[in-house]
């Protein structure tokens, strides 16, 4: 079933990186202006009605995020994965809320936790959990969770730590 | 809709204006099987590296001194205390734990009014759920860094056993940095170096690739890392806290890999030479061993003038002398000392101190003297037979194939020995062997069984690959000579080698014995120091120890202040100590000078 799928999907998208780890699921890797198209193909014409979810990775290195979208053809009960690469220096994508209403609320919180823009999506700029955030989007690599934590949240009075290196040598070998 | 469903939002309404109701216990519920809980810690099994506090991104965990729980090799004696204001039980923590100590009961509730209660250290303060079986573990199929170290290549045993080329071929430079990527640089094994050296911050030079300040790292603390990150005894990597879920860090190889990325041209650049100021001040070091090598160095680093006199044609010691070229090739050595020598250090060779000038010539001459002459002296078994002319002693030939002697090869040999100084000779002979007959007829016997053999475990499993026949647990009993001719050697089972106070007392079972064939027998049972030099002149001032050592203080300072001592004959047994030993000696001397 999913070899057939796949065929007719190359023949119609320009897909790569296609893996098929089980019967009853595909991964692929579309290109980003066919994405949506080939996201609506898949819901309208091979019964993957359903959006489980979507989703992004921050390959930082790579200097590019990643969107996967997750459908699911119930009917025959298989899972379809797309993924999108982005230029992480201008993260933007077309929004599929006019497929799925859902979807909205997903590209809204990629935009608060990656700062990645879609369009046209309804409430997108709106804050989802984070109110009155000011520091770069949280789930981004280069975000320092430790840094923002010690910064926002003071320690206890009290609190002392010890570091074992120089512990060790204040206990075994303090006059060298 | 049903108008109930319309209604009960509204019935919530009727309390109101009801007292409040403190619930001491609001849940009878158990959480799940994997719910990350409240923490529990082996106190036994954490050996307090700080992992999982550099790990907590809430900067929630402090390591904290804990009653009862001493710091000790491999064991900082820290505990991680938990500061749960902050967690956000997302279990990094868990992960991380080199030990695996660390885990999470699926225990949820704990009702407290005084906050402080809530900052706690597991394991170390009873809590009910501190035998709970069920909560988060680190699952089985992921670790956050690689537990295996990146395997070492070697020459085959094949291509090796007839010549004395170098065995080990060190790391590339991408095996160096996957095996640096490991090290989680928790300082655990700074305290068993005996320089102290500054490991993770070398390593973590390899990571980011910058050699130079490698090589700065490991010049604080070690003039001779060519040779270290050769025959190190590397204790370091028995502490590693790498090894309780893998291998430890393979610290010795990664500091070859550095010294061997800079060529020796540009040592004086990256290191500094000229920004020494010179001193008048004259310091006198008897011996160019490591212990020797070392003082001189951090000394001539300090400014001092330096003189190294030593007994033989050139620099090393044993590094030199008794270490085979097949663990370390001279050039390599001579890379290390000649760094050394371009500071500006003297070395005045063929000169030996008590013969060839005294030490109290040398006293006058200098302001202070720095002596590390070593164990040179062979140590007989004295057993029947002991002195005949083909019984000799591991370091006399030692020093003989060093310097290009002939050389006595018999077809069958006996080494009597279980240290690496009786590996050395053992597989240098049975090189020899190779040479001169195209086989190996080589018993190594030791008193001590395998488990509990002096000598590295390498180099064990590298001599019987090269056949070395190796015969723990026994005793020479007599060497057996017909015609003048040895014949072999008599051994008695040995039962055990220490007695319940850890003190060498053997004891043999009689009625056991063996007879290994042999025409020629080498004795590689430990050495004897000479220090007639200094204690025969000085005898009356110099303070003993109750085991007939000088006595020293941490400095290397005997009795008579101009005069330090450091290395094997302070009671050292490797290269690392008796480099420590003249890093202290220099520090010492610098003190003892400036007064």
């Amino acid at each position: 079933m999913m070899k057939a799928l796949i065929e007719r999907l190359e023949q119609k998208f320009r897909i790569s990186e296609v893996v098929r780890q089980r019967n009853d699921e595909l991964f692929m890797t579309a290109a980003k202006e066919e994405a949506v198209s080939l996201v609506t193909y898949l819901k309208e014409y091979e019964g993957f009605t359903h959006l489980v979810l979507l989703t992004a990775v921050d390959w930082l290195e790579a200097g590019r995020f990643q969107l996967t979208y997750l459908l699911n053809n119930n009917a025959v009960k298989a899972d379809a994965g797309i993924r999108v690469y982005l230029d992480r220096e201008r993260p933007e994508m077309e929004s599929i809320h006019h497929l799925w209403k859902q979807a909205a609320t997903y590209q809204r919180e990629l935009k608060e936790m990656f700062g990645i823009g879609f369009p046209g999506s309804p409430r997108v700029d709106e804050p989802f959990i984070l109110e009155g955030w000011r520091d770069i989007p949280p789930y981004r690599r280069d975000f320092d969770t430790k840094k923002y934590s010690e910064k926002t949240y003071f320690p206890r009075p009290g609190r002392k730590t010890y570091d074992p290196e120089e512990y060790m040598k204040k206990q075994l070998y303090p006059e060298e | 809709m049903r108008l109930k469903d319309v209604l009960s939002p509204f019935l919530a309404w009727k309390h109101l204006f009801s007292p409040p109701v403190p619930v001491r216990k609001p849940l009878e519920r158990e959480a799940a099987p994997r719910y990350r809980g409240f923490h529990q810690n082996d106190m036994e099994e954490c050996i307090g590296c700080g992992t999982c506090e550099e790990i907590c991104q809430n900067a929630a965990i402090d390591m904290v001194p804990v009653e009862g729980i001493g710091t000790r090799d491999g064991d900082s004696g820290l505990r991680p205390r938990i500061d749960y204001g902050r967690c956000c039980w997302c279990a990094l923590c868990v992960d991380i734990c080199t030990t695996g100590s660390l885990t999470m009961s699926n225990e949820y509730q704990w009702i407290d009014t005084d906050p402080d209660v809530f900052r706690f250290v597991p394991g170390a303060e009873a809590k009910p759920w501190d035998e709970r079986k069920k909560g988060y573990r680190k699952p089985e199929h992921y670790e956050l860094y690689n537990t295996e170290r990146i395997p070492m290549e070697e020459v085959p045993p094949e291509a090796r056993s007839k010549s004395f080329i170098e065995i080990v071929k060190g790391y590339s430079k991408a095996q160096a940095l996957r095996e640096a990527d490991r090290c989680v640089e928790c300082g655990i094994c700074i305290a068993t170096c005996p320089a102290h050296m500054g490991i993770p911050e070398y390593i973590k030079a390899v990571r980011e690739d910058d050699m130079e300040q490698a090589l700065r790292v490991l010049y604080e603390t070690n003039p001779l890392p060519e040779v270290c990150g050769r025959i190190c005894t590397h204790k370091c990597e028995t502490v590693c806290s790498m090894q309780y879920k893998g291998d430890p860090i393979s610290i010795r190889w990664l500091k070859r890999y550095i010294a061997d990325q800079v060529p020796a041209e540009r040592y004086e650049e990256i290191l500094g030479a000229d920004a020494v100021e010179q001193s008048n001040k004259k310091v006198a070091v008897i011996g160019a061993g490591p212990g020797g090598l070392s003082a001189a160095y951090y000394l001539a680093r300090l400014g001092y003038r330096v003189n190294v006199f030593e007994e033989r044609a050139e620099p090393g010691g044993m590094m030199r002398y008794g270490i085979p070229e097949y663990r370390l090739p001279y050039d390599q050595l001579d890379k290390d000392i000649g760094y050394i020598r371009s500071l500006g250090v003297k070395m005045t060779f063929n000169t030996r101190v008590g013969k060839d000038i005294t030490l109290e010539q040398l006293h006058k001459d200098y302001d202070a003297v720095f002596a590390a002459t070593g164990l040179h002296q062979g140590r007989s078994t004295r057993v029947d037979g002991a002195d005949h002319p083909m019984v000799f002693q591991a370091i006399d030939i030692l020093r003989d194939v060093t310097e290009g002697k002939k050389i006595e090869v018999a077809e069958k040999i006996v080494v009597i020995g279980g240290g690496n100084v009786a590996m050395d000779i053992a597989r240098t002979l049975a090189r020899l062997q190779n040479q001169k007959y195209g086989k190996v007829q080589l018993i190594l016997t030791s008193l001590e069984s395998e488990d509990i053999m002096p000598a590295d475990l390498e180099e064990i499993v590298e001599s019987r690959e090269e056949n070395v026949v190796i015969e723990p647990s026994w005793g020479p009993g007599s060497i057996k000579i017909e015609d003048g001719k040895i014949k072999g050697l008599n051994v008695i089972r040995c039962l055990s080698v220490f007695d319940e106070d850890g003190r060498f007392n053997p004891k043999f079972d009689q009625n056991e014995t063996n007879f290994f064939e042999a025409d020629q027998v080498i004795e590689a049972i430990g050495q004897g120091m000479d220090i007639e030099y200094m204690t025969k002149k000085f005898e009356d001032r110099l303070e003993m120890t109750p085991r007939n050592r000088v006595k020293v203080d941490i400095f290397g300072q005997s009795s008579l202040p101009w005069l330090f001592l450091g290395g094997d004959i302070t009671g050292g047994t490797d290269a690392i100590t008796a480099i420590a030993d003249g890093h202290r000696a220099a520090k010492g001397i610098d003190k003892f000078l400036n007064k």
